[in-house]
């Protein structure tokens, strides 16, 4: 059983953040709250959303699984407009997903989440960890493309440094530990990661809010941040590039 | 990969100093060079062979079927068959499914034979009731090759035309008359002309699948002969063929993703008229590549001392924009999903042609596409790393291994994008 009532902003926020990774997702639902975990086709990125049932205004639910074609989700929710209350409710008969904005009720077919593999999260070892206000990273970003596909990510004892390099231009953001919300640092680390993945990541993320940061050597990075007024929370992975060009 | 020939710094070094080369991105279609026509064209032009002119205003001959729709000036555009002065069964001169075994030299010398007539039309107005409208569109849905007479306003003038994407064709006149005897309409063409509800895209997949060869499709396609009934028009030779691989290779590729992936690092191998195609198939999830190298005196690279190369790809998830090196990625990209659709297999692919000097003059996007096709019927080498495929790619190309890398998306991609499961 599911039955849920949330703020349309809620539903587009999960969209957002899940849909630059799969077209397709399987949710999982308990009566604590719903999450999803996918990976995108490529194997380069992981997104691990956990949202709990405080984030909405009415839920009901026991144990189950919802494969969303999130592209269909995405269409139907162009259809509410910011502020707008959604109901979303499983009808299990027809296996559908009936969705209410106002007087609009929309019912949407599922996806069989048999094909749809549990995904193993990577062990990783990463030391060094900074927090950081997203609009930082929008900045950095948003210069970094424009000169190369990929950036460095860079902490020591003492600043968060982002890095591209072009054929003939280069982009550097330094932030000491004073603009840095949080800093943790054994030593110096640095990977190298794919501007495109990385920009989709931070993306949702509104420039005042801090992102955590966890970053090893030639490692994935850990990108953490919550949404839903911390009603949730997003966790992202993504694989390094190595060096030799 | 790591062992780099005298010769090959020789190359290196040169490309380094390299000027852009306009030639390659433009093709004798933008006129980036800023001279208002070709000089590339012009050169084919002047060296093809002197052809008795036709000297007259009449013309009779077995279409193959064969018809062209210009693109400039569209929407106001000329259409019109195209007509040998033979009789007989002609129809490999307008079918490139058939060439390949052909030397380019037999090729310009059929093609040349084409007359093609212009007769000024709207691109919208498909129902014109004009005959040379009417026939020039019976012609586009025949099979067969089919007598057609044409009355020109005057002597049919040029001697052979040749254009990148475009198969070349002989001289050309204004045409006033037309007449044809008997056309033998393909049937399943025949049905979706008919059915004036159903999209163009879903006409050309369902004829594809039936079996029809891709130039009758496109043929059928430039006469406005597919699509909801108000939306239906001309489409300029030219278009028509990219549209067709374009649409045809992006239904193939929806399958293909979902299809389990190769085992195996994949290497095909073709030559053909002195352009070295090596076709790369990755463990991997789709993902495409198509790399040119263009010699110095090759067809898009007059100029230069320098060898020049352009490429363009797509990941996963497509691309938005129209691929900067032009039709012939479409083309590559359909022959590929060929390949993999029969298989029910996966793959990135990325494919890459190394054309040297004997390759001279501009023949088509066909070229691409069936030189693809054939390079995947031939028997391939496998290897377990990307490492080892590399190396045996490197046996065939002049151009180190270095500057192909240097140069893609694709396999920068593969050899420095990690995955997560690298790190389970």
């Amino acid at each position: 059983m599911f039955v849920a009532k949330v703020k349309s902003d809620i539903i587009k926020g999960i969209i957002e953040v899940t849909s630059p990774l799969v077209n397709e997702a399987k949710f999982n639902i308990t009566a604590k709250g719903l999450s999803l975990r996918a990976v995108d086709p490529a194997h380069v990125a992981m997104v691990d959303l956990e949202l709990k049932n405080s984030a909405f205004e009415e839920y009901k639910a026991s144990d189950m699984e919802l494969g969303i074609d999130l592209d269909k989700l995405s269409g139907i929710m162009k259809l509410a407009s910011a502020g707008d209350l959604v109901t979303l409710e499983y009808d299990e008969e027809a296996n559908r997903l009936i969705v209410k904005i106002g007087n609009l009720v929309r019912r949407m077919g599922l996806i069989d989440t048999a094909g749809m593999p549990d995904s193993k999260v990577p062990h990783l070892d990463l030391p060094a960890k900074a927090v950081v206000k997203a609009g930082e990273l929008h900045k950095g970003v948003r210069a970094s493309e424009a000169v190369s596909d990929h950036l460095s990510l860079n902490i020591d004892k003492d600043s968060f440094e982002l890095f591209a390099e072009g054929d003939t231009d280069t982009v550097n953001l330094k932030l000491p530990r004073d603009m840095l919300l949080e800093l943790q640092s054994p030593g110096k680390f640095r990977s190298l990661f794919s501007i495109d993945y990385f920009s989709n990541m931070i993306k949702p993320v509104r420039s005042e809010d801090p992102i955590t940061i966890n970053l090893g050597n030639d490692n994935p990075i850990r990108v953490d941040f919550d949404i839903a007024e911390k009603n949730g929370h997003v966790t992202y992975l993504l694989a390094p590039r190595i060096e030799s060009e | 990969m790591e062992q780099v020939t005298t010769h090959q710094k020789t190359i290196l070094k040169k490309e380094k100093a390299a000027s852009p080369n306009l030639c390659g991105l433009c093709r004798g279609t933008k006129f980036l060079c800023g001279k208002d026509r070709c000089p590339v064209m012009v050169r084919f032009f002047s060296k093809s062979k002197v052809k008795p002119l036709l000297d007259t205003t009449h013309l009779g001959g077995a279409s193959p079927p064969s018809v062209f729709v210009g693109r400039f000036g569209y929407p106001k555009i000329t259409i019109g068959p195209m007509i040998p002065p033979t009789m007989g069964d002609t129809t490999v001169i307008d079918t490139p499914e058939l060439w390949l075994p052909k030397s380019l030299e037999e090729i310009v010398d059929f093609r040349s034979q084409l007359v093609r007539g212009k007769f000024f039309v709207d691109a919208t107005d498909v129902e014109n009731s004009h005959k040379v409208v009417q026939y020039t569109r019976e012609l586009g849905l025949s099979k067969n090759s089919v007598y057609a007479e044409a009355w020109f306003d005057k002597k049919p003038y040029g001697r052979i035309a040749f254009y990148d994407e475009v198969q070349p064709h002989g001289p050309s006149a204004p045409i006033s008359a037309l007449d044809i005897t008997n056309p033998k309409y393909d049937q399943r063409i025949e049905k979706a002309y008919y059915d004036t509800d159903l999209k163009a895209r879903e006409a050309i997949l369902s004829i594809y699948k039936d079996g029809t060869q891709v130039s009758k499709i496109q043929r059928a396609f430039s006469v406005g002969a597919f699509g909801e009934k108000r939306r239906r028009r001309f489409v300029p030779t030219r278009w028509s063929i990219t549209a067709v691989d374009s649409t045809l290779g992006l239904e193939l590729l929806k399958n293909t993703k979902t299809y389990p992936v190769i085992n195996e690092y994949r290497v095909y191998y073709h030559n053909q008229y002195d352009n070295r195609w090596v076709i790369l198939l990755t463990p991997t999830e789709w993902q495409y590549e198509l790399i040119e190298a263009w010699y110095p005196k090759t067809t898009w690279n007059p100029y230069g001392n320098e060898i020049s190369i352009f490429s363009s790809h797509e990941f996963y998830d497509g691309r938005t924009t129209y691929a900067e090196i032009g039709g012939c990625y479409y083309a590559a990209r359909l022959a590929t999903n060929e390949l993999l659709s029969k298989e029910r297999r996966q793959a990135g692919a990325v494919i890459m042609r190394e054309a040297h000097p004997g390759y001279i003059m501009p023949i088509g996007v066909w070229n691409v596409r069936e030189s693809v096709r054939y390079a995947l019927t031939q028997s391939y080498e496998k290897f377990e790393t990307l490492q080892q495929a590399l190396v045996h790619i490197q046996g065939f190309f002049d151009i180190p291994l270095q500057r192909w890398i240097r140069t893609s998306a694709v396999l920068k991609n593969q050899l420095y994008q990690r995955r997560l499961e690298d790190f389970v």
